[in-house]
This record gives structure tokens, C-alpha cells and sequence, in this order.
């Protein structure tokens, strides 16, 4: 039997031992900030401080985007969390062999049709983080575990719209 | 009960920054491990073929619950003080709606995104500019869905209290379901995904080893959980009302700063003087041989039966608050400083002084040198106050801050 080379990408952890690692990473932020986990947050802070400096006088017509306004936006909690994780995930697609510039897609997507979606989906996704105040991270995840019944709500919806659109798209992806 | 550490003042916000970027760096790097920088990995999810998502989702969020349930049920840390995003049923049900259909169009959510384009995706690159072009769109449209997002408002609240449940058996509940979940998840894999039955950790395994005792060990923490009682352990203390109503009739609860400074002087009856104010203020400034013990720190401090102990703060009643609170823990000898610090800049530090011959007058004069204060005359000398000699040591207290009780910037704390 092949021993398999130290190029080949590592098999991936064992989905329960991942998610007792994620959890115990969670449940710090819990005792060491009294908060959870968060994603989508740094794209809306980074929006809304991009739009401030380049037109400063029509984000003060707009009470979300005066928030941006005040201080340095990019000193926050979760802008440094996210920084944080695309270190973390760095490191772990490194050690693993498995960082390499590449496109995911099915077997039947081409490249464009993969791209054009993948931005049409951001787009979709940052409408529907600021319609729920969070995403998989900030909601699922963080406020599942505290039983937050916003949360749940949540995480059944981003389940259901998830499943009743995999059929329209299964040439993406199988 | 000292956690969550920040909340209760253990650390400040730049070292906030910090925490965050650490643990930020560990939330990728399990992302990573279980493969979520890969799109087509995620998807998978959605055909039934690999439920990785699932798997790893809810083993995260029942770690996650039972240690806080258990942290909290013990004592070690406050569940009142950890951040609840607010429920709003409307826009949460149509935001997780479009946030799903985004997941499969797109291939990732926010978070693991970010994982996918560090190791070298290009289609998480071309996902996160589309969501940054989208966050830039709804920026603009915010006001305007200001009044759809406040639909089905239920405030801060968990399942508990929406259904009146107990908290420890809405835990057990999640618990089975995820248990019972993981072994769906691996059957599902096993008819869709081609995946062998032998290799599945749960279905697959011979005898109880591996993820098996794991699910074990939640099953056991989710029962007992569920017979535990409420997580929400406050500290409870009971206080006899006309005993503490004669203490304040019989000014029997304060020190003028005046008391204060002759007990200091004569070095008698001195109390343990507490300054409740946040670090910075009393950084800025404090009275002569007073400890930082802020607000939030009152429950943690070790106060002693037989010590007296004068509590002081700034413009906020949060001396008198401490008092009751201390009061109710019966701590007999505790008081005040009336005033504030105010009152020891204005009548200790600072004098007005009307007529300055007087036997009263010298004493103040002689008692805020003592303290390194200079008196002040009446409005007629400005002049003369600035010539007052210095005094040698450098003054312990300095003009009273004013930022101490401006309103903070409020604080994101959700997703």
C-alpha cells in the first residue's frame, strides 16, 4: 500500500472531534468576553467605513451608516476576531497540505458559472446576516448554544432555504 | 462568580482586541480541520452526500451549551451577563431564509469563507467581494428596513422563558436530538454518499470507544443538566429593612470628608476606603491609600466582618448602591463618603476660604496641605490663589474628571 506523500492534502478531523474543538472555542469567548462567535460583522464594519470615508456627507443623512463615523470602525471586537480566523485557518490548511490556489466546484460547473454564483450568493448572504442580526457564527452557532430562541428559529429557516434551493442548483455543486 | 472575565472588568478593551484575534485564530483553525474552507465540501451537505456541516455544528453547540450550563449551574461564571442577541421572529425567519439559499448558491457562509479564501480559494475570494458589494447595497437601504427589522420583537430570550421551560431540559432536548441527528447524518451518508458503514465513528465503530463515549458523556452532562435546576445562579442576601432605615436616619451610614480627613490626620478609627469607580477614573485620581474595587467587582472582592469599610464613587449613586448591597451580605461596618469625591476635592482639597483668620480656617487650610490641596479664596483673588505655595508632594487628587460618566459608545456584540 502507498504511503501517502508529505505533499497530499490530510484527511479532515473527525467531525465530532472538530466540533468539540470549535465548541471549547466558543465556550471561551463565552467566559473570557461574556459573547460569542461572529462573521458576517467585519464585511458590514468594513462596508459602512468605506462608504463613511468616501462619502462622508451622505452616511450622515443615514442614522446605521453615522454609526461608522464615530472613532476608528475597524477597532472592533469582531474585526479583529475575523482577522483571526483567516490566520487560524492559514495555519491549519497549511499544516494539513491543504492551502493550494484552487476553485471549488462540481464536476458539471464551469468556471464562470461557479464564479458568478459564488459572488451572486456573498451578495444574497449579506442581505440576509443584516435582515437576521448575524449568520451561521453569530446566530447558529452562538445563539443555539445559549438557547437563544431567535437562534433557533434562525438556524431552522437557513436549513430550510438551504435545502428547498440545493435542487435549483445541483449543477453547481454533484 | 467571576466570569465572563471582560464583564466583570478583568481585562479592558484593548486587550478585548486581543482575546478576540485569539480566538478568532482558533475558530479557523477548527473550521479548517473539519474541512469547511472546502465549497464543495459544505455543499455536500445540502444533497445528503456529506454532513460534515451538521455534524460539527451541533457537537459545537452541545460543547458549547453544557459548558456554559455547567460553568454557570456551578458558580463559576454569570449566564445573565453572557450577550444575547435580541429575537426578532420576522426578520429572522426571512434573513435565515435568504442566508440558506445564499449558502448554496454561494458555497459558503460568512465565517468559513474567510477560512476557504486563506487557503487559496478564488471563488471564497470572488464570494467575499460579492458579500462586501452587498453589504455596501444594504447599507444605503438600512433606514428604510429599519421598521421591518423591529417585526415580531421579543427582546433578550431564550427558549426557556419563550416557552416556560426549564432551562436543564431544553438542554437534554438538544442534546438527544443531536445524538440522534449524528446517527441519521451518518445512515444518510452511508445511503447517499457512498460512504462505508465501517468507517462512520458511530455506526460504524465496534463496542464503546472513540465518538461513541463522547456522545455518551453528553448524554450523561445533558440529564443531569436536566435535573439540575436553572443555570441563572445569582448570589441571593436578605437585609432587615427598619434596621437599615435607622441607619440612615442616625447618619449612621456616611462620613463627611471632613470626618473623613480628621480620622486620617489623627490616624484613628481609619477605615479601608474603597473606590468604586472604573480603573481609568481612579487611575486619574483617587483619595490618600484607597483601593480600586470597580462596581462590577463588588461581589468578588473578599470584604471582612470586622473591618470598616468607607465606599466612595464619583457623581453616580453607586456608593449608596454598594452600601445596600454590602449591607444585605451584613458587613455591619460599612459607609459612605458623602459626596463623592467631589465633596473631598470641594471641602478637604480645595476650601473656599471666607474669612482667612479664623480658627476654622487655619484648620482647613492646615488640613488640605496636609493632603497636598490648596485652599481657595472667594472670587475677589484669583491672583492669590495661583501664588498659594505649592505643596511639596504631588497632589494625590487632581480636578475631577469629566468624561468618568459620559455615556459609553454602544457596543455591537452580535454577529
Amino acid at each position: 500500500m502507498d504511503k501517502p506523500t508529505s505533499h497530499q492534502p490530510q484527511p479532515y478531523m473527525n467531525p465530532y472531534l472538530a466540533g468539540v474543538g470549535l465548541g471549547l472555542v466558543l465556550l471561551t469567548a463565552f467566559v473570557t468576553m461574556g459573547r460569542g462567535l461572529g462573521g458576517s460583522s467585519a464585511f458590514a464594519t468594513a462596508a459602512g467605513a468605506l462608504i463613511v470615508n468616501l462619502a462622508p456627507e451622505t452616511a450622515k443623512t443615514n442614522a446605521y451608516l453615522a454609526t461608522f463615523a464615530e472613532g476608528n470602525p475597524f477597532k472592533d471586537w469582531l474585526v479583529f476576531e475575523v482577522l483571526g480566523v483567516f490566520l487560524g485557518g492559514l495555519f491549519s490548511g497549511l499544516l494539513a497540505n491543504r492551502a493550494t490556489t484552487t476553485i471549488e466546484r462540481g464536476p458539471r460547473a464551469s468556471v464562470t458559472r461557479r464564479l458568478v454564483l459564488a459572488f451572486v450568493g456573498g451578495g444574497l448572504m449579506a442581505l440576509g446576516a443584516k435582515l437576521a442580526s448575524g449568520c451561521t457564527s453569530g446566530q447558529a452557532l452562538t445563539g443555539g448554544s445559549l438557547l437563544n430562541a431567535g437562534s433557533w428559529l434562525f438556524m431552522i429557516a437557513m436549513f430550510g432555504g438551504a435545502y428547498g434551493a440545493a435542487w435549483f442548483l445541483r449543477r453547481q455543486w454533484i | 462568580m467571576n466570569a465572563p472575565f471582560f464583564k466583570f472588568g478583568l481585562f479592558g478593551d484593548n486587550a478585548s482586541l486581543l482575546v478576540a484575534f485569539l480566538i478568532g485564530i482558533g475558530f479557523g483553525f477548527f473550521l479548517e480541520r473539519a474541512g469547511f474552507g472546502s465549497g464543495k465540501k459544505l455543499a455536500a451537505q445540502f444533497y445528503f452526500r456529506d454532513l460534515a456541516v451538521f455534524k460539527v455544528m451541533f457537537t459545537a453547540i452541545v460543547t458549547a451549551m453544557l459548558g456554559v450550563f455547567w460553568g454557570s449551574r456551578l458558580g463559576f461564571m454569570d449566564l445573565s451577563q453572557v450577550y444575547l442577541v435580541p429575537t426578532h421572529l420576522t426578520p429572522q425567519l426571512v434573513g435565515g431564509v435568504l442566508l440558506g439559499i445564499g449558502f448554496v448558491i454561494g458555497g459558503y457562509c460568512p465565517g468559513t469563507s474567510v477560512v476557504a479564501a486563506a487557503t487559496g480559494r478564488l471563488d471564497a475570494w470572488v464570494y467575499m467581494g460579492g458579500m462586501f458589494a452587498g453589504m455596501l447595497a444594504v447599507s444605503f437601504m438600512m433606514p428604510e428596513l429599519a421598521g421591518f427589522l423591529a417585526l415580531g420583537d421579543r427582546g433578550q430570550t431564550t427558549l426557556a422563558t419563550l416557552w416556560n421551560v426549564p432551562y436543564g431540559v431544553l438542554v437534554i432536548a438538544v442534546v438527544l436530538i443531536a445524538v440522534v441527528g449524528f446517527v441519521g447524518a451518518e445512515w444518510l451518508e452511508v445511503k447517499f454518499g457512498g460512504v462505508e458503514r465501517k468507517a462512520q465513528p458511530l455506526l460504524g465503530a465496534v463496542g464503546l470507544r472513540g465518538s461513541r463515549r463522547l456522545m455518551l458523556g453528553f448524554a450523561a452532562l445533558g440529564l443531569t443538566a436536566a435535573l439540575a435546576g436553572s443555570p441563572y445562579v445569582g448570589s441571593t442576601a436578605t437585609f432587615n429593612t427598619d434596621e437599615l432605615t435607622l441607619d440612615v436616619v442616625r447618619a449612621n451610614d456616611h462620613l463627611t470628608a471632613e470626618q473623613l480627613a480628621d480620622r486620617l490626620i489623627a490616624a484613628v478609627d481609619v477605615p479601608r476606603i474603597v473606590d468604586l469607580r472604573d480603573p481609568a477614573a481612579f487611575a486619574r485620581s483617587h483619595l490618600p491609600g484607597a483601593t480600586n474595587v470597580p462596581m462590577a467587582g463588588l461581589g468578588r472582592e473578599p470584604w471582612r466582618a470586622d473591618e470598616t469599610v468607607l465606599l466612595y464613587s464619583g457623581a453616580d449613586p453607586h456608593a449608596e448602591q454598594a452600601w445596600m448591597l454590602l449591607k444585605a451580605r451584613k458587613f455591619p461596618r460599612v459607609f459612605t463618603l458623602q459626596g463623592g469625591i467631589e465633596a473631598w476635592n470641594e471641602q478637604v482639597l480645595f476650601p473656599r476660604i471666607a474669612e482667612a483668620d479664623s480658627n476654622a480656617a487655619r484648620k482647613k487650610i492646615a488640613v488640605a496641605h496636609a493632603f497636598g490641596g490648596t485652599p481657595r479664596t472667594d472670587g475677589a483673588a484669583p491672583a492669590a490663589l495661583e501664588a498659594a505655595p505649592m505643596p511639596v508632594a504631588p497632589p494625590p487628587v487632581v480636578v475631577p474628571a469629566t468624561g468618568d460618566n459620559a455615556p459609553r459608545k454602544k457596543k455591537k456584540e452580535g454577529c
